[in-house]
C-alpha cells in the first residue's frame, strides 16, 4: 500500500492522476454563480487524500543525498506544524479552504528546495547569449517585412476604399488625427494580430493558478467578445514570486484588520497630512529588512524610480544606465535633466570602458567635471532573466567613485537566501551600494515601491522627490500586506518580545511558547538582518507561530529557488533556447518568429486538461528578432506544476520547431525523474 | 526620398563646369538620368507611400533617417573627443571628486520634515495626532464628500480582498486586469458619460502619463501658465512644442491659439486644470469648450481636485457647468482626492493609450478598485456641504514684500499653532526651484461634508485666531 501510494505525488495537480479534476475542466459559469458548495467538498476531499499521501510520503522522500536544508531547521515536527495549522485551518474554515489550492500549492518533499545563494569560490558567470540557426533568423526578418508590406498595402487601399474605417487616420473636422497612421502603423497591423495574447482580464487572485475569462474575436481582435465563462489556468505568468497573492490565510486577515482600523485610504499626501503610524511602521521594517539605516515608501512602484530620481540628479550630473533598464528609471531620468550614456546589457567591460571615457572627458561641450555620476542597473532584468553583476560593479565603484543605484523590483524577496534580494545573493553587504529600490508589487503581493538606504538620503529624498508633496500616501491595505511579509520573513524576535510584554499591558498573541525551541535554533541561523522585535509591530497584528518564526516564508523562498532552477534546467535539456541567470526565477524562452510566439501562447492557454497562462513578449519590449515567452516561476507552484509546464513546452516546441539549444538533450521523463540532481548540476 | 540628390547635384554644376568644361553634358546627362529614375519610382504602383514611409519616419529632419542607420548608441561628439594615455586617464580618475550624493537637508528643510504630523490610526475628519495624542479637526485631507472612514466602504474593500486578494502581481497586460478593473473603468465612463475610461494605479502619475501618450515632438500644446506640478512634468516628458497662457485668462489663451495660414496642421492641445491645485481658481469651462472647438484643439482637462467635489453629484466641473463630459476629449481625474482611494484614471471618446505608466507598472490593487460602492455614497451625498469651492486656499498674510522662505515660516508657525488647537492644516508644499511658476507660498484649507457647520466654524475661529497671534508676535 505504502509503495502505491508513494508513485502518487505528495504535491497535488499532478494531471496524470487526476486528470478528471473538476478543478482544470472548463467550467461553464458566470463568475457571480460560483456555487462555493461543490467546491468547498470537492476540496476537502482533495485535501484528505493530499494528507494520506502526504503522510505517507515523507517516510519515505529525502535522502541525504539530494537533502538541500540543514537538518536542523526543517525538522519534520516544525514542518508537520506548519501543515497542520494551514490543514487545521483549511478544514474548519469553509471559507478557507475555498481557494487554498488555487492560491498556493503545497509540497512537502523537503528535497525540492534549493538555496538560492552565490558561490564566493566561483567567478560570476558571464551571461551567455546562445543563437539560433540561420534559417530562424532569416524567417524571423521575413516575416515581419511580409507584415509590414501586407499592413501597408492594407492601409493604401483601406485608405482609397474603406474611408469610413480610416476616419481616425485622416484629417477630419478640421483635427489632425490623434495618432498619425506612421506612429500606430505597428499597433495597428502587427499588435493587432497577436492582441488575443494580451490584456486578457482575470478574476480573482492571480496565485498559483489564475481565472481567465473566455473571449473571442470576430474582428480580427479589433474587438473582444466575452463568452461570459472562465478557464482556471495555471499561472507562470504573474510576478508572484514569493506567492503572497493570497485572498486567504494570516495575510490576508492582517490586511482585513487594517482595513477595519484604517480605513482603505491615507487621505491626502505624505508631507500634507496623510502620513500615518502605519506608514512609519512599514518604512521602519522595510529598513530592517533590506538591512540599511532608513527607507521611504510610494504608494506606485513606476513613480518610484519617476519620481525620486530627479531628486538624485539634475543638471551637469551624469546618469549612466544599463541598455535593459525599465522605462520608470528612463521617464525619471529624462525628467531630472541630467545626461545620459547607455552601456550594454550587463557587460562590465562596456561599463568601464565609457567610465574611463565620461571621467576623462567631462561634460559635452564644457569639459568640465562632472558633478556626480550614478550608475542604474536592474538587480533582476524583467524581460532578459539576467543578474546584474554586484561584485565587480562594486568593485568598479570603488575605483571609480560613481554612486550606485540598484533597482530590485524583480529581485528583491526573490533571490538570495534571505530572500533579501541580490545583494544577499552575492553576501555583499547592502550599505555599499548607495541607492536600493524596489517594488511590492512583485514579491510581496502588494503595490508600490520603496527607496532604501542611508538616513540622510532618505530625508532628503522625502523632501525633495516629487512624490512627497503631490503623490497620495500609501493605503494602509497595502502598506498592511508590506508590514504582514516583511514580518514573516525576517521573523518576530523572541528576546524583544519578552520585554515589550512587560511594557506594554496590550500583549502580542502571537506569542506561543510551543515553538521557543525552535525558534532560537531558528535564530543562529537568521542573524543576517535580524529578526523584528516585536515592538517595531502595531499592538493589535498577530502571526501564528509558523509564520512569526520565520519558517515559513523560508520554505517559500527554498521552494521558489528550486522551481526557478528546475524549470530552466528542463527547458535547458529539453533542447529550448533559454536566457538569464540560473537562479532567476524569470524564464524567457526564444521563440524568435513572432507567429510561433502566438501560436506559442494560444496553445498554452487551449490545452488540455492544464491550460497555462503564459506571457509573450515582442518587439518594441525585446529586441525584433528575440521574440519570447516569460515564464516566471513561484513559490506556490509545486514541482508538479512545473513538470505540467515542462511537459507542455516539450509537447508544443516539437510542434512549433523551437528546440535549437546546443547542449545534451534529455527525454522529458528524464527530466521529470531526475530533477533534483538537474537542479543542483546547473 | 529621391528628389533629394537631384538639386543637390544641380548646385555643385556651375562650380565643376567652370573648372573644367568636359563634364558638362556628362552632368547635365546625369541630372537628366536621375530625374528620370524619380519619375519612374514614381511611376510604380505603391512608391509613393515608400516615399511617405521614409519621410514620416524621420519626420521633419531628414538627418534622422541617416542616423537612425547608423548605431544608435554611438555618441556624436565621438570624433570631438580629446585624446589621453591609459595614464593621463587614471590620473583624472583619481583626481576627480564627486559631490555627494544628497544635499544634506538645509536647517529649515529639516523642521519642515519634523512638523510633518503623523496620524495616529485612521485618517479621517477628526484625526488623532501621534506624538499630542490629541484628537484635532481636518482641514488638510482631500475628503471633501467625507468618505474616509465609510463603514460601507470598509466592507465592500474586506469583501473584494477576499475575493481577489491584495495586489494583482502584474502589469495589465499580462494578466493584471482584474475583472474589477475593467467594471470599474465602465462604472467611470458611466458615471461621467463618457464612451471609455482607463485607470492607473497612482493619481499623480495619471496626467503625466497621459500627456505624453497623446502629444509627440512637433505636436503644439497650450497650458495654464499655473499648471500643477504633475502636468509641468508630463509635458516635459512629452517634448512638444508648448505656450503658456496667462493663469486662467481665456483672453490671453485665445491670443495663443492663432496658427499661421497654410502651416500643415498639427495636433493642438489645450491643457489646463478644472480647480486649480495652487489656488483653488476655476476655469471656465463652456468658455474654454467654446474656444477649443472655434479653434480645433482638443482639450485635456485635469479634474483632480474638481472630480468628487463638485456639481450636485460630485461628477465634477462638467456637471458643475452642465457640460457634457463627452464634449472634454481627455477627462483625468484622480480616485485618490475626492473619492479617498488610491490611483488615478482618463476618461475620453477616443481611447488609444499607450501611456508608459500603463504599459510598464503593475496595476492597482483591486480592493483599491472597488470605487463602485463608493458611488453608491457619492449619489445619496446631496449637494455637497460647500455651495462655494471647497479649497480655499489662505493669501499669505504678510505684506508686499516677496520673500519665500521669510513667508514660508511664518506659515509654519501658524499651520503648527493651530495644530497645537487642535486643527489640522497644511502648508501647499511645493518643490522650490522645480516648479515652472513660482508661487506665493500659501496654506491650504480643505473643507469636508463629514464636518458639521457648527465644527468648521469653530475650526475657522482657531485658524483665525492662530493668524492673529503668529502675525501679532512678529510684528514688534
Amino acid at each position: 500500500m505504502a509503495i502505491l501510494t508513494a508513485s502518487r505525488s505528495p504535491c497535488s495537480l499532478s494531471p496524470s492522476p487526476r486528470s478528471q479534476d473538476p478543478f482544470w475542466v472548463k467550467k461553464r459559469y458566470s463568475v457571480t454563480q460560483l456555487s462555493p458548495i461543490t467546491v468547498t467538498s470537492h476540496l476537502s476531499t482533495v485535501h484528505e487524500a493530499e494528507v494520506h499521501s502526504r503522510s505517507r510520503t515523507i517516510t519515505r522522500t529525502p535522502t541525504p543525498v539530494h537533502s538541500v536544508t540543514p537538518s536542523k531547521t526543517s525538522g519534520d515536527s516544525v514542518l508537520d506544524e506548519s501543515d497542520d495549522h494551514n490543514l487545521h485551518a483549511a478544514l474548519t474554515s469553509e471559507k478557507t479552504s475555498n481557494t487554498v489550492q488555487s492560491e498556493f500549492g503545497h509540497c512537502a518533499s523537503q528535497s525540492y528546495r534549493y538555496i538560492s545563494q552565490h558561490n564566493p569560490d566561483k567567478p560570476v558567470a558571464e551571461d551567455e547569449i546562445e543563437e539560433p540557426p540561420y534559417y530562424i533568423l532569416f524567417t524571423t526578418y521575413f516575416s515581419y517585412l511580409l507584415l509590414v508590406v501586407i499592413g501597408h498595402l492594407r492601409d493604401l487601399l483601406g485608405k482609397r476604399f474603406a474611408k469610413s474605417s480610416f476616419i481616425d487616420l485622416m484629417i477630419h473636422d478640421g483635427y489632425t488625427p490623434l495618432v498619425s497612421d506612421f506612429q500606430s502603423f505597428y499597433a495597428r497591423r502587427l499588435v493587432q494580430r497577436v492582441n488575443d495574447c494580451f490584456y486578457q482580464p482575470i478574476s480573482g487572485v492571480a496565485g498559483r493558478t489564475i481565472l481567465v475569462y473566455d473571449r473571442y474575436s470576430e474582428d480580427f481582435n479589433r474587438t473582444q467578445i466575452y463568452t461570459g465563462t472562465t478557464t482556471r489556468a495555471l499561472n507562470v505568468s504573474s510576478y508572484n514570486y514569493l506567492g503572497f497573492a493570497q485572498a486567504h490565510g494570516s495575510y490576508a486577515d492582517a490586511v482585513e484588520e487594517s482595513i477595519k482600523r484604517y480605513g482603505v485610504s491615507a487621505c491626502g499626501t505624505r508631507l500634507e497630512g496623510g502620513t500615518c503610524d502605519l506608514h512609519r511602521t512599514a518604512e521602519a521594517l522595510v529598513a530592517r529588512f533590506i538591512g540599511t539605516e532608513d527607507a521611504l515608501i510610494c504608494s506606485m512602484g513606476f513613480a518610484t524610480n519617476s519620481t525620486f530620481i530627479p531628486a538624485l540628479v539634475g543638471k551637469g550630473c551624469l546618469v549612466i544606465s544599463d541598455e535593459h533598464n525599465h522605462a520608470s528609471a528612463r521617464i525619471g531620468v529624462r525628467q531630472s535633466g541630467a545626461c545620459v550614456r547607455m552601456f550594454k546589457h550587463n557587460d562590465m567591460g562596456s561599463l568601464e570602458e565609457l567610465l574611463r571615457e565620461v571621467i576623462s572627458q567631462g561634460q559635452p561641450k564644457t569639459h568640465r567635471s562632472w558633478k556626480k555620476i550614478l550608475v542604474i542597473v536592474e538587480g533582476l532584468y524583467s524581460m532578459e532573466g539576467t543578474m546584474v553583476n554586484l561584485p565587480k560593479i562594486i568593485e568598479l565603484k570603488k575605483k571609480y567613485k560613481f554612486y550606485l543605484f540598484v533597482d530590485e523590483a524583480h529581485s528583491i524577496g526573490a533571490l538570495g537566501p534571505h530572500g533579501r534580494g541580490v545583494a544577499d545573493y552575492f553576501n555583499v553587504p547592502p550599505s555599499s551600494v548607495d541607492v536600493l529600490m524596489g517594488t511590492f508589487t512583485k514579491s510581496f503581493g502588494a503595490a508600490g515601491g520603496y527607496i532604501a538606504g542611508p538616513k540622510r538620503l532618505i530625508n532628503s529624498l522625502r523632501m525633495r522627490g516629487h512624490s512627497g508633496p503631490y503623490a497620495e500616501a500609501m493605503a494602509p491595505p497595502v502598506l498592511m500586506q508590506i508590514v504582514a511579509t516583511t514580518t514573516s520573513i525576517m521573523g518576530v524576535s523572541s528576546v524583544d518580545d519578552l520585554a515589550t510584554s512587560k511594557s506594554t499591558s496590550h500583549q502580542p498573541t502571537f506569542k506561543s511558547s510551543t515553538n521557543r525551541v525552535a525558534m532560537s535554533e531558528v535564530a543562529d541561523e537568521y542573524l543576517h538582518p535580524g529578526m523584528v522585535p516585536a515592538s517595531a509591530l502595531p499592538t493589535w497584528f498577530s502571526l501564528p507561530s509558523s509564520l512569526s518564526d520565520g519558517s515559513e516564508a523560508r520554505e517559500r523562498i527554498r521552494r521558489l529557488a528550486f522551481n526557478a532552477r528546475y524549470l530552466r534546467a528542463g527547458l535547458k535539456k529539453l533542447g529550448f533556447i533559454t536566457y538569464g541567470h540560473p537562479s532567476s526565477p524569470i524564464v524567457p524562452l526564444l521563440t524568435f518568429n513572432p507567429g510561433k510566439m502566438l501560436m506559442f501562447a494560444q496553445m498554452m492557454r487551449t490545452r488540455k486538461p492544464t491550460p497555462l497562462a503564459v506571457v509573450v513578449i515582442a518587439y518594441p519590449v525585446t529586441p525584433l528578432v528575440t521574440s519570447r515567452v516569460r515564464f516566471c516561476v513561484s513559490a506556490s507552484h509545486t514541482k508538479e506544476d512545473i513538470d505540467v509546464v515542462l511537459r507542455a513546452c516539450d509537447e508544443v516546441g516539437d510542434i512549433l520547431d523551437l528546440k535549437h539549444g546546443k547542449g545534451k538533450r534529455w527525454p522529458i521523463e528524464e527530466i521529470v525523474k531526475r530533477s533534483v540532481e538537474l537542479v543542483h548540476s546547473i | 526620398m529621391s528628389s533629394a540628390p537631384v538639386p543637390s547635384i544641380a548646385l555643385t554644376t556651375p562650380n565643376m563646369s567652370a573648372g573644367n568644361a568636359t563634364f558638362e553634358p556628362l552632368l547635365t546627362w546625369l541630372t537628366l538620368i536621375l530625374a528620370q529614375l524619380e519619375r519612374t519610382f514614381y511611376k510604380v504602383p505603391g512608391s509613393a507611400v515608400i516615399a511617405r514611409y521614409v519621410r514620416s519616419s524621420h519626420q521633419n529632419d531628414p538627418g534622422r533617417t541617416v542616423t537612425l542607420m547608423q548605431s544608435r548608441s554611438r555618441d556624436k561628439s565621438e570624433g570631438k573627443l580629446i585624446k589621453f594615455s591609459e595614464k593621463e586617464i587614471d590620473e583624472l580618475i583619481d583626481e576627480w571628486t564627486p559631490e555627494p550624493l544628497s544635499a544634506p537637508l538645509t536647517e529649515w528643510e529639516q523642521r519642515d520634515l519634523a512638523s510633518v504630523p503623523v496620524i495616529a490610526g485612521p485618517n479621517g475628519p477628526k484625526p488623532k495626532i501621534l506624538s499630542t495624542g490629541k484628537t484635532v479637526i481636518n482641514l488638510a485631507s482631500y475628503n471633501f464628500a467625507g468618505l474616509a472612514g465609510n463603514e460601507h466602504i470598509k466592507e465592500r474593500a474586506v469583501e473584494t480582498l477576499r475575493k481577489y486578494g491584495l495586489g494583482s502581481c502584474g502589469p495589465p497586460g499580462f494578466y493584471g486586469t482584474v475583472d474589477v478593473h475593467l467594471e470599474l473603468e465602465r462604472d467611470i465612463a458611466d458615471f461621467l458619460g463618457t464612451e471609455s475610461a482607463i485607470l492607473y494605479s497612482q493619481g499623480f502619475v495619471t496626467i503625466s502619463s497621459v500627456i505624453p501618450a497623446f502629444c509627440k515632438r512637433g505636436d503644439i500644446i497650450v497650458a495654464d501658465r499655473a499648471v500643477n506640478f504633475a502636468i509641468q512634468k508630463g509635458i516635459q516628458i512629452s517634448r512638444s512644442t508648448v505656450r503658456w497662457y496667462d493663469h486662467n485668462d481665456l483672453k490671453s489663451l485665445e491670443d495663443k491659439d492663432r496658427r499661421k495660414r497654410g502651416t500643415p496642421i498639427t495636433r493642438r492641445f489645450i491643457i489646463t486644470e478644472g480647480i486649480f491645485e495652487r489656488d483653488g481658481e476655476i476655469v471656465d469651462l463652456p468658455k474654454l469648450i467654446e474656444l477649443k472647438h472655434k479653434y480645433k484643439y482638443r482639450l485635456i482637462l485635469d479634474e483632480s481636485i474638481s472630480f468628487g467635489s463638485v456639481g450636485r453629484t460630485g461628477r465634477g466641473l462638467t456637471e458643475l457647468y452642465n457640460v457634457p463630459a463627452s464634449q472634454v476629449d481627455m477627462l483625468v481625474g484622480s480616485v485618490a482626492n475626492g473619492l479617498c482611494s488610491a490611483g488615478g484614471f482618463c476618461a475620453g471618446s477616443t481611447i488609444r493609450i499607450n501611456g508608459t505608466s500603463f504599459v510598464f507598472s503593475a496595476s492597482m490593487p483591486p480592493l483599491l478598485a472597488n470605487v463602485r460602492a463608493v458611488r453608491a455614497v457619492l449619489e445619496k451625498t446631496e449637494g455637497i456641504a460647500c455651495a462655494t469651492n471647497p479649497t480655499t486656499v489662505m493669501p499669505p498674510p504678510t505684506g508686499p514684500s516677496f520673500d519665500y522662505e521669510a513667508e514660508e515660516k511664518i506659515l509654519q508657525d501658524i499651520v503648527d499653532d493651530a495644530l497645537v488647537n487642535g486643527v489640522f492644516i497644511t502648508r501647499a508644499k511645493r518643490l522650490r526651484g522645480q516648479e515652472m511658476v513660482e508661487t506665493r507660498p500659501t496654506v491650504r484649507i480643505v473643507v469636508t461634508a463629514a464636518l458639521t457647520k457648527k465644527e468648521i466654524e469653530k475650526a475657522a475661529g482657531v485658524v483665525k485666531g492662530s493668524v492673529v497671534k503668529v502675525l501679532g508676535k512678529r510684528k514688534p
